[in-house]
């Protein structure tokens, strides 16, 4: 294993003495309180939702084995969850959509909004107003774009500007074309003010000199930014992405404030999926097959994160 | 790896001491409501249950004048059998917190079942107490039942759930003053309802409003007119495992639907009909500054018309301001065929006081104190139509009862899982639907076999 195999400096465990295993009772008797939290409320739900999975789960409870057959259903039978053709749709692909340009747009506009700020006198005011978003609830702002969102201009203040220039109104959540991207501008709304609070910290964190030697060189701006800011980022850029790929496969609250799959189920996202299945229409073997979908897509990347942590070089 | 070789003893252990305690509880949840889970129990015998604890409570969505509606029968029940009966209402998330409540093995006594799959479902993992488990014998309530009625709660041959009740859904709204000063009139078959519609838009009008954002008013849509071209059969057939959606009258049926449902006869078009909600809808034609004509929709539709969310200043303009006409026949098919919509409760609990209640809800006596609130038609046959408070709910009364058949909303018929709904929201978006209709049949076979 990769752990294994660095070199033993790196390696944070202290070294052993002698040869056999020394049981450190006062180590355990620490952990034993987060150990046993995690075992009751975290592996053991974990291992009874794979077994769930493989169950037809009537009433929540193993009643009858099925198998794979879950998995089956959700992957060739299940055009709410995914539907292959062109354009495909489903809960599934929705959730492709959201992990691309949700952490896409979430990274670029923080970078952008970062990068500008750095450069004006009032950089605190735009930051804070940019972060303010963080401060919000998702439901709340879930709330707030519905009505942002409302077909009718007199509620609706996205259709009231539209009217202005005689277009609309806009059902922007009531038709499947238009929902899910509504939807994402949401989710970007609200997460946008996170990266670019850690990359303008991790901009400051680039020393002027580097800065300074590159302009004396005679490096364009442009250059500069590319050839340098970036790259020195690059880490930085990874752990948001990172926190916002996973917060966006689990993403479920702002779905079901403001458009509980709908209109339809062309919204839909796999945690809301989960929840639909398992709960109001108790299917919880068929709900349990998705939360291990979902738990997989995220496997890789929490892998990522841990090997990264490890590697200790987080901070940049 | 050393470490954890420490630890995993230690896990394994912990592991087997909290799997423990979590099995038992399993156990118990899944016989604990009732006490008596045993399959295919005595038919018709006697009521094994407890004695009860001069309590119980009974859990709805219902909220506003349903509410009070059913709040009244709750206080009759009380007054007539010295029970305490408490209402519990939860509008969001019903089927949620009810399944929560089984599975936290503190089960509601009475509950209204959110929709027919879920009765199934719920019965046969064995939370629902059938009612000849209770002591109730079916053969001795059917009398007060219209044919056909109780069938409805029954899951794999025993009653579980009593239709309480239920509003037709075959009815067509208009304002009678309106349609006089366009110089029209209620059309009696399709041919008559499309000429309507035209003359409608002759006269400067717009003919309908549709709430197509919730899927389940073009379900409805689709049900009456799948019925009345198809007769009861053929619908009975759709609606049931065995059921074809690839055969041709379905896609003739929603052909047909389309013929009214379009660009040009609904307010706002394909677009702004697609976003409008319901009771949205009813208010397009029923509020203050009205913008279509003609909205098909069940019974409810009229108190919800006059009620605070549209238009309140409409109660005592019945027949005036706000009337219904039956949905027309089809190429003179579906005379006298109605489909409607209702709520089955059911049992929970096995004792004495759930047993006293379930045997009040089946009589007249409870019926009439339920339809005397006007939100509602009461499926005992015995209610005397006169209590009903407006001319607009008696009639409806009279339309079921009189109706030559009955249907039962064809979609709460299906299970979990496949969207009739979104299906029809693509097609009157325009979509292909015999594609749609296709992955529709495997997906619906599919949720049959693992309901």
């Amino acid at each position: 294993m990769a752990v294994a195999s660095r070199p033993a400096s790196r390696d944070p465990r202290p070294k052993q003495r002698g040869d056999g295993f020394q049981i450190n009772w006062t180590a355990i008797l620490f952990l034993l309180p987060a150990a046993l939290l995690l075992i009751i409320f975290l592996v053991f739900p974990a291992i009874f939702t794979v077994g769930l999975s493989t169950d037809r789960g009537r009433g929540g409870e193993f009643s009858e084995f099925v198998g794979l057959r879950n998995f089956i259903n959700l992957f060739t039978n299940d055009p709410n969850f995914l539907r292959l053709g062109f354009p495909p749709s489903g809960a599934l692909w929705n959730n492709v959509l959201w992990v691309i340009f949700y952490t896409f747009l979430c990274v670029f506009l923080g970078l952008l909004i970062a990068v500008m700020a750095t450069r004006v006198r009032y950089e605190a005011i735009i930051k804070a107003i940019v972060f303010l978003p963080m401060a919000i609830a998702a439901t709340a702002i879930g709330v707030i774009w519905s009505f942002v969102y409302f077909p009718n201009p007199n509620t609706g203040l996205l259709n009231a500007l539209l009217g202005i220039f005689g277009i609309g109104p806009v059902a922007f959540l009531g038709s499947p074309d238009t929902v899910n991207w509504a939807l994402i501008a949401v989710g970007v709304w609200g997460s946008v003010g996170f990266a670019t609070v850690i990359l303008s910290a991790a901009l400051k964190g680039i020393s002027t000199e580097v800065l300074e030697a590159a302009r004396v060189d005679g490096a364009s701006e442009r250059s500069i930014f590319f050839k340098i800011i970036i790259p020195m980022v690059s880490l930085p850029i990874s752990v948001v992405g990172v926190t916002l790929v996973v917060n966006v496969i689990k993403l479920f609250d702002l779905i079901y404030v403001m458009t509980r799959g709908g209109p339809g189920t062309s919204s839909r996202t796999i945690a809301f999926s989960m929840y639909q299945e398992a709960f109001p229409a108790g299917r919880y073997g068929y709900g349990a097959a998705i939360a291990i979908v979902m738990l997989l897509l995220l496997v890789p990347v929490l892998i990522f994160n841990v090997r990264r942590f490890s590697s200790e070089r987080v901070t940049a | 790896m050393s470490k954890f070789r420490l630890v995993a003893p230690f896990m394994i252990v912990m592991l087997v001491l909290t799997a423990c305690p979590a099995g038992d509880g399993g156990t118990t949840g899944s016989t604990a409501p009732g006490g008596s889970t045993a399959p295919g129990g005595s038919d018709g015998g006697s009521g094994s249950g407890a004695e009860g604890d001069g309590s119980i409570t009974v859990t709805s969505l219902w909220g506003g004048a349903e509410e009070t509606a059913f709040t009244a029968v709750l206080e009759a029940f009380t007054e007539k059998t010295g029970i305490e009966a408490d209402y519990e209402a939860n509008r969001t998330d019903y089927a949620t917190v009810l399944r929560t409540r089984i599975q936290g093995g503190n089960p509601p006594d009475v509950a209204i079942i959110p929709g027919i799959g879920t009765l199934r479902s719920l019965a046969r993992e064995g939370s629902l107490i059938s009612l000849s488990e209770l002591g109730i014998d079916q053969a001795s309530i059917e009398g007060n039942y219209a044919p056909g009625i109780l069938d409805v709660g029954v899951v794999d041959d025993e009653l579980y759930g009593i239709m309480v009740k239920l509003n037709s859904k075959a009815t067509i709204w208009y304002s009678p003053e309106r349609f006089e000063e366009l110089g029209v009139e209620p059309a009696e078959d399709w041919d008559g309802l499309l000429a309507l519609t035209e003359d409608i838009k002759a006269g400067g009008g717009t003919p309908w409003a549709l709430g197509a954002a919730d899927g389940w008013t073009l379900t409805d849509w689709f049900e009456i007119t799948y019925l009345k071209m198809n007769g009861v059969e053929a619908y009975d057939a759709l609606f049931s495992p065995d059921g074809d959606w690839t055969d041709p009258t379905v896609q003739a049926a929603i052909d047909q639907m389309l013929t009214i449902l379009n660009e040009e006869n609904v307010d706002g078009g394909v677009d702004g009909a697609s976003a409008t909600a319901f009771v949205d809808a009813v208010a397009k034609v029923f509020s203050t500054s009205p913008s279509a004509e003609l909205y098909y929709g069940g019974g409810f539709v009229g108190g919800i018309a006059t009620g605070a969310d549209v238009n309140e200043e409409l109660q005592g303009q019945e027949g005036t301001a706000i009337d219904w006409f039956p949905f027309p026949t089809i190429d003179g098919n579906g005379e006298g065929l109605v489909t409607y919509g209702g709520d089955v409760m059911a049992a929970l609990v096995n004792d004495s006081d759930v047993k006293a209640f379930m045997e009040y809800l089946t009589t007249a006596e409870a019926g009439q104190v339920w339809a005397e609130g006007g939100t509602i038609i009461s499926p005992i046959v015995d209610v005397d139509t006169g209590v009903y408070p407006t001319s607009l709910i008696q009639a409806e009364a009279e339309q079921v009862t009189s109706a030559e058949a009955v249907r039962f909303d064809g979609s709460d018929l299906l299970p979990a899982g496949p969207d009739l709904g979104a299906l029809l929201q693509s097609a009157f978006r325009g979509d292909d639907t015999a594609g749609l209709l296709e992955e529709f049949q495997a997906a619906i076979t599919t949720a049959w076999e693992e309901e």
